[in-house]
């Protein structure tokens, strides 16, 4: 298959930290492509080396099949995940300013400059100093930058961090706009759950520097199974590995893992199980502190294959 | 034409940073005031100037037809002087010799400036007397015009020379005229010339006189710390990564940068003029030499950019470049004389001999402007220092660019 951008074995070490181990990926032209990790898991560092900001250990970056070192500039639009903003400048000023880094006609400027203004809501704010913009304006006007020149590939770093609710919306009606009404191919690395499950085609889950799985959101929630999740806290947490190893025995329980001090069982339609699971609570002889049922996420994917939570 | 957007991008940062404009114009101004209050009566006390005459004059035959040297009058007459206002202290100490003897006692300061009267100073004395004559009597001679140049010379970064040869070049005025007055109470017709850089004369010049251009290169010399912080920012704040993976060369960047700032080092010059004018700097200059001083501080504010490149190339946060900076900068300025002058130093390399302070453009733009600002010289006198500067500014501004380029903005490995 053709890839908009293929990765063959990427490495990136420092001293003795594998920040990214043997990533090999393939993008498809015109799809919104998910990293999905915890912090410090080697998103970033990837997808530095596939713009070509980072010169990997080993392994190679191809862009539509020209090595990304060679590949022609503005062929890659990059939003980074802090704000790189000239403070002294104004949202137009900004936009005119990188339009004419990459060569873009005045003619054609205006209207685009003008258009994305519209777009993500700054029209207002155009020609307001980057410095009296609000936190949400500042991270829409950062994705502006890196889109002026329409590039063929947007890659989003953590587009949503920061971001209050009516801004996030913004952005993701925008990214999929994107891809929709022009055809882009996004990548966009995220921690949040919910943003990689509602806006990516398909999804590489990363941890410690290694692709743990790549797949569409739906086909890893099946993975998974269609259950429901109990997460229950008891009082006394020493006996949770107890509780634990209990469940496990239980055969309608598919899994049952820690997190962050609580205990995570998921099983098929889990309100049915819950006098089951109570039955075993009682029989130890521990309190139930806390209790809830909810929906199988994206997150119980990555609780399953990595067996731990989203680290901060 | 990328680089223009980016130094119209720069010069709209500089404006709308005012705290940081502020600081950058406002930090040298106090300290010309500083120096101006300081050393502003300096100089005007009444020691004698130590000047060495080599008197060339073949004497001529004047109009009774009896031999004259007009050298050795004018000789007596130095040594006769005394302050105007102290009857009991000699104007000049005058040690009569040869030229190169002279050029040895300059070099090792003994004395402060060497006079030299050219062979035919009594023709031309004579010349002025006899029109002089004619002209009051209402007949006019062609034939015998002649003219001669004094030579007043020294070392320019030496503050001694400085005040000796304001002095000379203000009684030598004062001598003609004396000639003159003598005959008819005419005006004189220039006869005989100075040329130290023949400048319309003062004898109250000052140690602030001397300082006042120090001032200004130590001013541009400070851009650099400003611009390295500033340039540091643009690879703190991200802002560099996105122009690096744009279309835009380092040249753009660099060279788009150079533009507004070097502006900023020719406003400085003019501003600190004004400033220090008001502060009794004796300057007695022309529009002309204004834009030729606007020039010269150009070429060092180029310099001092390019020194911001090499130090953003190295330090890691705005911080850093600022600390960095100022540990250049401080240094650089007193080798470069801005504060006092330093004792000569010289080096010997292919077997030339060179002033070890020279290797810095500064050097050479404070040499200039003090000649241009202070003694009134043109273009022709500094040429030579200009070039110079130049010259070293593009070989600094061609290592910032190499270094910059390759730390800041290449792939990162």
């Amino acid at each position: 298959m053709d890839f908009m951008i293929e990765a063959k074995d990427l490495t990136k070490k420092y001293g003795d930290l594998m920040a990214v181990d043997g990533l090999s990926i393939g993008i498809k032209k015109g799809e919104v492509f998910g990293f999905l990790g915890p912090n410090g898991a080697g998103k970033t560092t990837s997808i530095k080396m596939m713009v070509g900001l980072l010169r990997p250990t080993s392994g190679t970056v191809y862009i539509n099949g020209t090595d990304v070192q060679k590949v022609e500039k503005g062929t890659i639009g990059m939003c980074p995940q802090e704000l790189m903003l000239w403070e002294y400048l104004t949202c137009k000023e900004s936009l005119d300013l990188m339009a004419d880094m990459y060569e873009v006609p005045k003619k054609v400027r205006d209207p685009r400059v003008k258009k994305l203004l519209n777009d993500l809501f700054l029209v207002e704010k155009a020609d307001t100093i980057v410095s009296k913009l609000s936190g949400g304006m500042k991270r829409r006007l950062n994705l502006a930058l890196a889109v002026v020149h329409e590039p063929e590939v947007v890659v989003l770093d953590e587009p949503s961090e920061g971001l209050d609710p009516q801004s996030r919306r913004v952005l993701w009606n925008y990214i999929r706009a994107m891809r929709d009404k022009e055809g882009k191919t996004v990548i966009l690395t995220t921690h949040i759950m919910d943003e990689a499950d509602q806006l990516s085609d398909r999804i590489a889950i990363v941890d410690h520097g290694k692709l743990i799985r790549l797949d569409t959101p739906e086909n890893l929630k099946k993975e998974i199974g269609e259950g429901d999740v109990v997460d229950m806290k008891i009082s006394d947490t020493s006996r949770n590995q107890d509780l634990i190893n209990e469940l496990a025995k239980e055969k309608d329980v598919i899994s049952v893992v820690e997190i962050n001090g609580r205990i995570n069982i998921r099983a098929l339609n889990a309100v049915a199980k819950l006098p089951m699971m109570m039955q075993t609570v009682e029989r130890l002889d521990v309190q139930v502190a806390d209790i809830s049922v909810r929906q199988n996420t994206l997150e119980d994917v990555f609780i399953d294959l990595t067996g731990t939570g989203l680290r901060e | 034409m990328k680089f223009i957007s980016i130094a119209v991008k720069d010069f709209k940062e500089l404006v709308r940073d005012r705290r940081g404009l502020f600081f950058i114009l406002l930090f040298p101004i106090f300290f010309m005031m500083i120096f101006g209050f300081a050393f502003g009566g300096m100089g005007e006390n009444n020691t004698p100037h130590n000047i060495a005459v080599v008197n060339l004059d073949q004497g001529t035959i004047n109009s009774t037809g009896s031999n004259v040297n007009y050298g050795n009058n004018l000789t007596a007459e130095l040594q006769d002087q005394n302050y105007p206002q102290n009857n009991d202290v000699k104007l000049f100490n005058v040690t009569t010799t040869s030229d190169s003897n002279a050029k040895d006692l300059l070099r090792t300061r003994t004395v402060d400036a060497e006079l030299v009267i050219p062979a035919n100073f009594s023709d031309s004395v004579q010349s002025l007397i006899n029109n002089t004559i004619l002209s009051s009597t209402g007949q006019t001679s062609s034939a015998n015009k002649i003219t001669s140049t004094i030579t007043i010379s020294g070392d320019t970064s030496y503050i001694g020379f400085g005040v000796a040869q304001g002095t000379l070049v203000g009684y030598l005025s004062q001598y003609q005229q004396g000639i003159v007055t003598a005959i008819t109470g005419a005006q004189p017709v220039q006869y005989i010339n100075t040329s130290v850089q023949s400048i319309p004369g003062t004898t109250s010049f000052t140690e602030f006189d001397f300082l006042a251009p120090g001032m200004m290169v130590f001013a541009i010399l400070l851009l650099a710390t400003t611009v390295a912080a500033i340039l540091t920012r643009e690879v703190e704040s991200g802002t560099l990564l996105r122009l690096k993976i744009s279309k835009m060369r380092s040249f753009d960047l660099l060279f788009g940068g150079l533009i507004p700032w070097s502006l900023v080092a020719g406003a400085q010059v003019v501003i600190l003029l004004v400033v220090a004018i008001l502060l009794g700097l004796k300057w007695q200059g022309s529009v002309y030499s204004i834009l030729l001083a606007i020039v010269i501080g150009i070429i060092a504010g180029i310099a001092s950019i390019s020194l911001a490149m090499i130090i953003a190339s190295f330090a890691k946060n705005d911080r850093q470049a600022a600390n960095l900076g100022t540990l250049i900068v401080v240094p650089t300025a007193f080798i470069t004389g801005a504060f006092f002058p330093l004792p000569a130093e010289y080096v010997n390399l292919f077997g030339h001999t060179f002033q070890i302070y020279d290797i810095l453009p500064w050097t050479h733009t404070l040499t200039a402007l003090r000649s241009v600002l202070v003694y009134g010289s043109g273009w022709s006198v500094v040429s030579s220092d200009v070039i110079i500067s130049a010259v070293l500014a593009l070989i600094l501004f061609v290592i910032g660019v190499f270094l910059f380029s390759k730390t800041r903005l290449g792939a990162e490995s």
